[in-house]
């Protein structure tokens, strides 16, 4: 079962490394896609184009290597759930926005599709934190 | 706290590029008079969708949306040439569809003198009633 949890996390860390380098290559248009949400001003757009991937592939490594382990996984989990409340809210407020997430490969997603791939991580980052935390448990008993 | 130092660095390596204080550059705005000043030196590029350009446009302008990007920009590249200004619309200052349809010009196609027009097609509205 090991095995499987480290697959999962291989896979979720390559998923945040390739989609924060896809981003950390044109931050112009990240910021743009940013601001299409309509939520934050220009000059926080912009430097959270800049910011976030670079979160994203720290984040993703750490989970490769399971250094920092429980904060990237946190942080990755937080940065899902606020994007998937954006993209909820920017599709009630009737905005036509481009997801973004990676790069020019989402540019035609539909709101429905990356709201499935972005729920798929959540869970998966949901099942990673969960069994790290039993983890954690089952070590702090036997110590 | 990690993130900050690439971030740092790559914004240091992109600043002549972007925009810190508006998402469009000054230097790229163009207000509907200046625009209209440079007469035949101005195509005009209308980046609404396509339902909205066949209602109306500026007169002259062709259609470029990213809805279909390659089969619009093939019909608007041959009659494009250099020494002309490019002017991209949408339909207000709110719209974001101008600004993306001129970056991917500068990017994909890479035009230069692109502009986009200050308050888009409601602007142009407003001045050519």
């Amino acid at each position: 079962m090991k095995v499987v949890w480290r697959v999962l996390d291989l896979i979720v860390g390559g998923i945040f490394i390739y989609a924060g380098a896809i981003k950390a290559l044109d931050p112009v248009q990240f910021g743009f896609d940013i601001d299409n949400y309509k939520s934050l001003p220009w000059f926080i757009s912009v430097r959270l184009a800049f910011f976030l991937p670079w979160l994203e592939i720290l984040c993703g490594l750490a989970l490769i290597f399971r250094f920092l382990y429980r904060g990237g996984l946190s942080i990755l989990t937080t940065l899902v759930l606020v994007f998937i409340g954006a993209t909820i809210v920017a599709k009630a407020r009737g905005l036509d926005i481009t997801c973004g997430c990676f790069g020019h490969a989402s540019e035609h997603w539909s709101f429905v599709q990356h709201t499935a791939i972005d729920l798929a991580i959540l869970l998966a980052l949901a099942a990673l934190l969960w069994i790290e935390l039993i983890r954690g448990a089952h070590h702090d008993q036997k110590n | 706290m990690l993130a900050v130092l690439p971030a740092i660095g790559e914004g240091f390596y992109f600043r002549d590029r972007v925009s810190w204080q508006s998402p469009i550059p000054a230097s790229e705005l163009v207000t509907v008079d200046q625009a209209k000043a440079w007469g035949d030196g101005v195509i005009w590029v209308d980046a609404r969708p396509d339902d909205e350009f066949a209602s109306d446009h500026v007169p002259g302008a062709f259609s470029l949306n990213e809805d279909h990007w390659g089969e619009l920009l093939a019909q608007f590249l041959p009659n494009w040439s250099p020494e002309k200004k490019v002017v991209v619309y949408c339909s207000a200052e709110s719209c974001n569809a101008a600004r993306d349809v001129a970056k991917r010009l500068r990017d994909d196609a890479q035009i230069q003198n692109v502009f986009v027009l200050n308050g888009g097609w409601e602007e142009w509205m407003k001045k050519n009633r």
